[in-house]
């Protein structure tokens, strides 16, 4: 399994830990990087070095919200080849609709229940350290 | 000049004596010829005459107490009459100073007032005229007209009539009412959306404690003992209660959104087998269609969501060795009433109305919010039907709910 | 027949051949009004028959030509009577054209048993009229005599004539030139 960089965009504390601690508990090395809004994350993507593999990010964000950071992402030349997962509390059919619309590689409701979110971000780990990424 | 025989002259006179008798025996024929014509034509004069009061009278009755304003003019806009509404409206008194309609139209409303007028001469009338007048002392007034052309006994045009209502206060309560619907929907929307936001925002720190508390469990595994992991489980049962609650806020919420109610055709046949694989049903307990369901047009989800909530309900109260759950339908011309039948604990009868209410839960059952009737209510009186039961306690309940075809 | 008809022709005869010759025609004549005629009244065309047949036996005169003269008479009692009929019309051939449509019919509000001939419009030009006279009266030659006069009124003269359609002088062409 290839170890993957991620880029989590996630204002509130215990969601992040709640990520770093599936991800921690896993035998890869995986990384993470963070942002706490889209304008943050947008900043730090064009001026990193090392472009994360993947991105998850929740649409309900201050400043720049989720489908704005997409939007952007997505009109950019160069970031627009990272896929972006969405974690979302909300399972509003005109949301999902635009996220797809605008370009996602996948959208995962939040459970309640700590169990069933480690499962899910294990299984979205173990998927995407079996793909293959581009490299710009 | 010769001498006359005198009896020439005395028979030329005879004849002019006779000639005069003829003629006034002429003349008093003909006088009397003449009176009884007079005579005549009095009498017929004087019917005319009562015949003409009778209808003028008549006429002015009307014309005075007409409610509405009664504007008469020549085919020239110039007012002939108007009656005391009239009067009253436009504050002219024709008598007084000479008014053409043409003063009375407000400026904005001059080219939709010509082509009226247009209108009226080629058709001979328009009807529902709304438009602005001028008026002396009120200012400027809304106003309904219908007129029509007033021809002579010959069929050529003469004038024309019109019956002007004042519209404004009208107007005024419609526009108001139109706004307060806006608001109304607009706040409604609001709260939909506020419930909605707030809803989610609640969740986030119940996925939180959710997680701190497994970890707890997980990193204190040997440091807690039985009571300690007790407690966690139940802290856990208590968040799980909390986004039960929660999502049926929601769900409540969103039925307000009615753009979508009727888009498609719903198999209730298959909303039934749905549900039966969906929702937990003790194995004691079986959930029936007592005959075939009828496919109706609706929102699948609302109307999955409607008998998913009544059959849980009912499947959660049964107290019964056997349970059963059936459901039937009737039909009339405009509704489809459905019977959801259970052999359950019953409700008794005070408690009827209060079960639709909100937050009004009464057994305490787990599973039990307190919304879901709630929500069925909202979702029967969204496709404009009723809900209703009969139940017995002890026996079981019986929900009935008409939807709207 | 009208009696003003009647009035008018005894004046004219007194005025003429003076009160013994109307007195000696209507003793001769025998009529059942006995002579005794007033402008209003109304009396039978064979008393009118009657009367002309004696002046004319009296007096060697044609019939056709005491009408004629009786006719230019007749014109002037109509011209001091109806004055506004006459002035109405600017030259004699529209007033003669116009017997049928206008005269004849105001003649018919004043006396409406009246009986008129007809006078038929053929041909009509500025200066020139043809008219077809009818009338059960035959009494062509009164017409000829109140056309004279029409023309003399608008201090005009025409030359007019007359041309029997019919023998007995019931119907009669008038050919009006005016000169």
């Amino acid at each position: 399994m290839q170890a993957i960089s991620f880029l989590l965009i996630e204002d509130d504390l215990i969601e992040t830990m709640k990520f770093k601690r599936v991800l921690d508990g896993l035998d890869a090395k995986h990384t993470i990087s963070q942002a706490e809004n889209g304008e943050e994350a947008l900043r730090l993507l064009k001026s990193t070095k090392e472009l994360p593999n993947v991105i998850l990010l929740d649409l309900n964000m201050p400043k720049m919200n989720g489908i704005e950071f997409l939007t952007s992402l997505k009109n950019d030349a160069v970031l627009k080849y990272i896929p972006a997962i969405i974690l979302s509390t909300s399972n509003n059919r005109k949301d999902i609709l635009e996220c797809y619309n605008i370009g996602i590689a996948g959208y995962i409701m939040k459970p309640l229940k700590y169990g069933e979110y480690k499962t899910k971000i294990e299984n979205l780990v173990a998927y995407w350290s079996s793909n293959e990424f581009i490299k710009v | 000049m010769t001498s006359i025989n005198p009896e020439i002259l005395q028979r030329a006179l005879l004849r002019e004596k006779a000639a005069r008798k003829q003629a006034e025996k002429i003349l008093e024929d003909k006088s009397k010829e003449l009176y009884l014509i007079t005579e005549q034509l009095r009498k017929a004069n004087k019917k005319l005459q009562s015949g003409l009061t009778e209808k003028t009278t008549e006429l002015q009755g009307v014309f005075d107490n007409l409610v509405d304003a009664y504007v008469l003019m020549n085919l020239k806009g110039e007012i002939i009459n108007l009656n005391g509404a009239a009067k009253e409206l436009f504050g002219y008194d024709v008598s007084e100073e000479k008014i053409n309609v043409i003063q009375l139209i407000y400026k904005d409303d001059f080219e939709y007032a010509i082509n009226s007028f247009k209108l009226l001469i080629s058709k001979g009338f328009f009807s529902d005229y709304i438009a602005r007048v001028n008026t002396k002392n009120k200012g400027i007034r809304w106003v309904h007209i219908n007129a029509s052309i007033i021809k002579n006994s010959n069929q050529k045009p003469i004038g024309a009539q019109g019956i002007v209502k004042d519209i404004t206060n009208q107007r005024a309560i419609e526009t108001q009412n139109k706004k307060l619907l806006h608001d109304l929907e607009k706040s409604n929307e609001e709260l939909g959306e506020y419930a909605h936001i707030v809803s989610h925002d609640l969740k986030s720190p119940l996925r939180s404690i959710n997680a701190l508390v497994n970890w707890l469990r997980e990193d204190y595994e040997n440091i807690l003992d039985d009571s300690g992991l007790k407690n966690i489980s139940l802290i856990e049962q208590t968040l799980e209660k909390m986004e039960h609650l929660i999502n049926g806020i929601l769900n409540y919420s969103s039925i307000n959104n009615n753009t979508d109610l009727k888009n498609t055709a719903v198999d209730i046949n298959s909303v039934l087998q749905d549900i039966i694989s969906t929702i937990y049903i003790p194995s004691h307990t079986t959930v029936t269609a007592l005959q075939q369901l009828p496919t109706i047009k609706g929102d699948k989800t609302r109307i999955q969501q409607l008998f998913q909530n009544i059959i849980s309900n009912a499947v959660n109260y049964i107290d019964k060795e056997v349970g059963t759950v059936s459901v039937s339908f009737e039909e009339n011309q405009s509704h489809y009433i459905f019977q959801i039948k259970d052999n359950g604990i019953g409700i008794e009868k005070e408690h009827f109305d209060k079960i639709f209410k909100i937050f009004q839960s009464l057994g305490n059952n787990k599973n039990s919010t307190g919304i879901g009737l709630s929500i069925v209510k909202k979702i029967v009186e969204a496709y404009e039907g009723e809900i209703w039961l009969k139940s017995e306690p002890k026996v079981g309940t019986s929900f009935f709910f008409s939807l709207k075809k | 027949m009208k009696g003003i008809v009647f009035t008018e022709f005894l004046e004219l005869v007194e005025a003429k051949f003076g009160l013994e010759v109307v007195d000696k025609i209507i003793t001769a004549a025998n009529l059942p009004s006995g002579g005794a005629y007033t402008a209003i009244g109304t009396y039978d065309f064979a008393e009118m028959l009657s009367l002309l047949t004696h002046l004319s036996s009296y007096t060697n005169i044609a019939i056709n030509d005491l009408l004629l003269v009786y006719g230019e008479h007749f014109f002037s009692v109509l011209a001091s009577s109806y004055p506004q009929l006459i002035d109405k019309y600017e030259d004699p051939i529209a007033l003669l054209s116009s017997i049928e449509n206008h005269i004849h019919v105001e003649v018919r509000k004043i006396y409406p048993d009246a009986e008129l001939p007809t006078f038929e419009i053929v041909e009509k030009a500025e200066d020139s009229l043809t008219m077809i006279y009818k009338s059960s009266r035959a009494m062509s030659s009164f017409g000829l005599g109140l056309m004279n006069k029409t023309f003399a009124h608008y201090n005009t003269n025409a030359e007019i004539l007359l041309e029997h359609i019919k023998e007995d002088g019931t119907e009669v062409k008038f050919s009006i030139t005016k000169n």
